[in-house]
């Protein structure tokens, strides 16, 4: 605060030129082809140069001009900023030289604005941008020429049906993608379009329309939801090669089956989430799973859970002991399940059976 | 034992792909204000901030904690857009940040935030929080910005923590702000409240007793006039669109340090004689969009001021002393932006030497009136 008080007071200072006197019409003819000018656009403030647009708050290079109906970028944004807040106002697009002063912005929230169209070269100046969240705009694509610094994308609630490999391909830092509640197809999403992201660890597609598991993830992905979808089945193809998955969210989608051998693609997967499907038996592959420690299984059509489903065969081999696996609400009674189902669960409290109403 | 050992194995292994060193940054950028108080070691960039045992008696204890869907790095949790209903109960305890928005939150209950004693900022905006427990926010001791923005909540929330820097309720109910709402708040700097249905009669006396707060904006809300109880500290006071009539006198007596006045998109139809000498610091007024006949006066003492808005008022003439003042040297920064476009007055009846205090040429923009 202290330093943005210094800035503040420092500025009138700066800006009081010594007075030049100048041609007193020349404004006045500056003006005469602004008739068109719409009445209510602000006026453009030149020769004013970068201060913190007015409204907006400047601090420690923190620009928050977040929630003031702002229809464009505001103009002359100090060329220091490192964060700017740019969510919940009316900005319909973003022009080719919007942040061109910006070398040194990591972070850009541009979050529920009514945003549909981005220029092809509004991203070149920013070198050093590491997050960009798009999310609740409208747009029908992320766009192409994002900085290739960038770690973490959010493009959440937009209208997105397409995702293409030319647009992630060289996006060799991204570690999150987001891309979550877009109107979204399997048929929209470019074979491999996410392999271009060597370090991709977390990817979220949820309630989106996919039927299936998307192809071609890249193997550093350690987390993947997907849950709210339209995926009717796990293929085990479509899990080969993510040896690092540590999360699996599979959740509220309309899965009956799941191939055998799915998890044995899967091994160091620790939590996966199954809940509000279609199952009917619990998927193969978890009692020979070495690491896997949570399981939900609830809200499915489960009839029936076998010795041999959790845990395995004769010595316990596994590496990690369950600590949740839930199975309620679905047709199994519990008294129809032998104890020795669990007999690798040291915690009770661990399995939530429940009564199947 | 050898399991556990193992599993803490597994857990750094697959954080690494998380550990970039530019994964400071972020933490780097919202952070930075609070190194100032706290010098607590920060070595600790992996995946899942904890990698010892923590809270034994959750069910999840073996597992690094961080909730199922969120990302947890360098003590800052990411749980945004997950469609969640409450606050997830296995947040790591020496978390930094959280960020919950946009959410289905419907209440901040009270053991929500237990542990949570380095919290430092908390973002909750875009949920359906209509109740907060008045005992929510004990536990976070050290909070300084809290988002809480495009929510259901009718006032103020009660004993929110007095360490905030910062607090953002824009586009909610909020009708009335308590007497004590504030209370305590030393170090609150920014208030953003706007588009709330809030009035003048809302805004109980004494409310802002010993707070110093910059920045305060209330646009969009129900104001008739301009409130004459903020704090004193300010230094930047927005009330755009709101339905005040007018300026008076002794709406500045208060607010002497004042460096930002926005009033534009309201229905002021006169500025009080010698409104603007109590605010002697001032840099910048914006009254577009109002009911203005004339420039208001006092603009030629004011020093400082470099920015007037005055564009779609209803002035019909320019006195040639309204902006500058006549002796030299008296004004110690130049006019750089002087809106007048759309109101009646006609440029070619404006004296040249109306603008004989302006910083360049592209610093007035007069335009031609409309029909």
């Amino acid at each position: 605060m202290r330093l943005a008080l210094l800035f503040i007071l420092l500025l009138p200072v700066c800006l009081a030129k010594p007075f030049h006197q100048m041609g007193l019409f020349d404004f006045m003819l500056e003006d005469e082809g602004s008739a068109d000018m719409a009445p209510t656009d602000d006026p453009v403030i030149s020769g004013f140069g970068p201060v913190c647009p007015f409204r907006c708050q400047c601090h420690l290079r923190v620009v928050q001009c977040s929630d003031l109906g702002l229809e464009r970028v505001p103009k002359d944004l100090p060329p220091d900023t490192t964060l700017l807040d740019l969510q919940n106002n009316k900005i319909t697009e973003i022009k080719e030289g919007d942040f061109k002063n910006l070398k040194n912005l990591h972070a850009l929230i541009l979050v529920n604005n009514k945003i549909s169209k981005i220029s092809p070269a509004a991203f070149a100046p920013l070198k050093k941008l590491e997050r960009l969240y798009l999310s609740k705009n409208n747009l029908k694509e992320l766009p192409e020429n994002m900085p290739k610094s960038l770690q973490e994308i959010r493009a959440h609630e937009n209208e997105i049906s397409k995702l293409r490999k030319a647009v992630f391909n060289g996006l060799n830092q991204v570690i999150v993608l987001e891309l979550g509640t877009n109107p979204l197809k399997s048929s929209g999403i470019e074979n491999g379009a996410f392999q271009g992201m060597k370090r991709l660890s977390y990817i979220r597609i949820a309630d989106t329309n996919i039927t299936s598991i998307p192809k071609g993830l890249p193997p550093s992905l350690t987390e993947l939801h997907l849950d709210g979808n339209k995926i009717s089945k796990i293929d085990a193809e479509g899990l080969s090669g993510l040896t690092n998955l540590a999360k699996l969210g599979l959740s509220f989608n309309s899965i009956s089956s799941v191939e055998n051998g799915s998890l044995n693609n899967v091994p160091h997967l620790r939590e996966l989430h199954l809940n509000n499907n279609e199952l009917v038996r619990v998927p193969s592959g978890l009692g020979e799973h070495k690491y896997i420690q949570v399981v939900y299984l609830h809200n499915n059509k489960i009839a029936s859970v076998g010795i041999n489903d959790f845990c395995p065969l004769g010595y316990n081999t596994k590496k990690a002991t369950y600590s949740g696996v839930s199975l309620f609400s679905n047709p199994v009674q519990y008294w129809e399940i032998q104890p020795s189902a669990f007999r690798c669960i040291h915690e009770r409290s661990a399995i939530q059976i429940g009564n199947y109403k | 034992m050898k399991e556990y050992t193992l599993l803490l194995f597994l857990a750094l292994c697959s954080a690494k792909s998380l550990t970039g060193p530019s994964y400071f940054t972020l933490k780097n950028m919202m952070l930075q204000d609070m190194e100032e108080d706290e010098e607590d070691d920060d070595d600790d960039n992996s995946l899942f901030p904890t990698t010892e045992p923590i809270i034994p008696l959750i069910p999840f204890d073996l597992f690094p904690t961080c909730p199922f869907g969120c990302q947890c790095y360098v003590r800052v949790v990411h749980c945004s857009d997950l469609g969640l209903t409450s606050i997830p109960r296995n947040i790591p305890p020496d978390t930094r940040m959280i960020d919950l928005q946009n959410n289905k939150i419907k209440e901040v209950k009270e053991n929500d935030l237990q542990g949570l004693v380095s919290l430092y900022a908390l973002a909750l905006n875009n949920n359906k929080i209509s109740k907060i427990h008045p005992k929510a926010f004990l536990p976070t001791k050290k909070l300084r910005r809290l988002y809480l923005s495009h929510n259901q909540l009718t006032e103020i929330p009660t004993n929110l923590p007095t360490t905030l820097a910062e607090l953002r309720i824009h586009a909610n109910k909020v009708k009335k702000i308590h007497k004590d709402a504030f209370k305590g708040m030393k170090s609150l700097h920014v208030l953003e409240m706007s588009a709330n249905p809030l009035n003048n009669d809302g805004i109980e006396p004494g409310a802002f007793e010993g707070v110093n707060i910059y920045h305060i904006r209330i646009a969009e809300a129900k104001l008739t006039s301009i409130p004459k109880g903020l704090p004193s500290s300010l230094l930047e006071l927005h009330l755009d669109d709101n339905k005040i009539t007018a300026v008076e006198v002794e709406d500045f007596n208060r607010y002497k340090d004042l460096q930002r006045l926005g009033l534009g998109n309201n229905k002021i139809k006169d500025v009080e004689n010698g409104s603007f000498a109590n605010i002697p610091s001032i840099r910048e007024i914006h009254l577009e969009r109002n009911k203005l006949k004339k420039v208001p006066p006092g603009l030629p003492d004011l020093k400082y001021l470099q920015v007037v808005f005055l564009h779609s008022n209803h002035i019909a003439k320019l006195g040639v002393n309204d902006f500058c003042p006549t002796g030299r040297r008296k004004k110690k920064a130049l006019y750089s932006g002087i809106s007048l476009f759309n109101n009646p007055v006609k440029y070619w009846e404006v004296q040249p030497s109306t603008f004989r205090c302006i910083l360049g040429r592209n610093s007035v923009q007069l335009g031609n009136f409309l029909k």
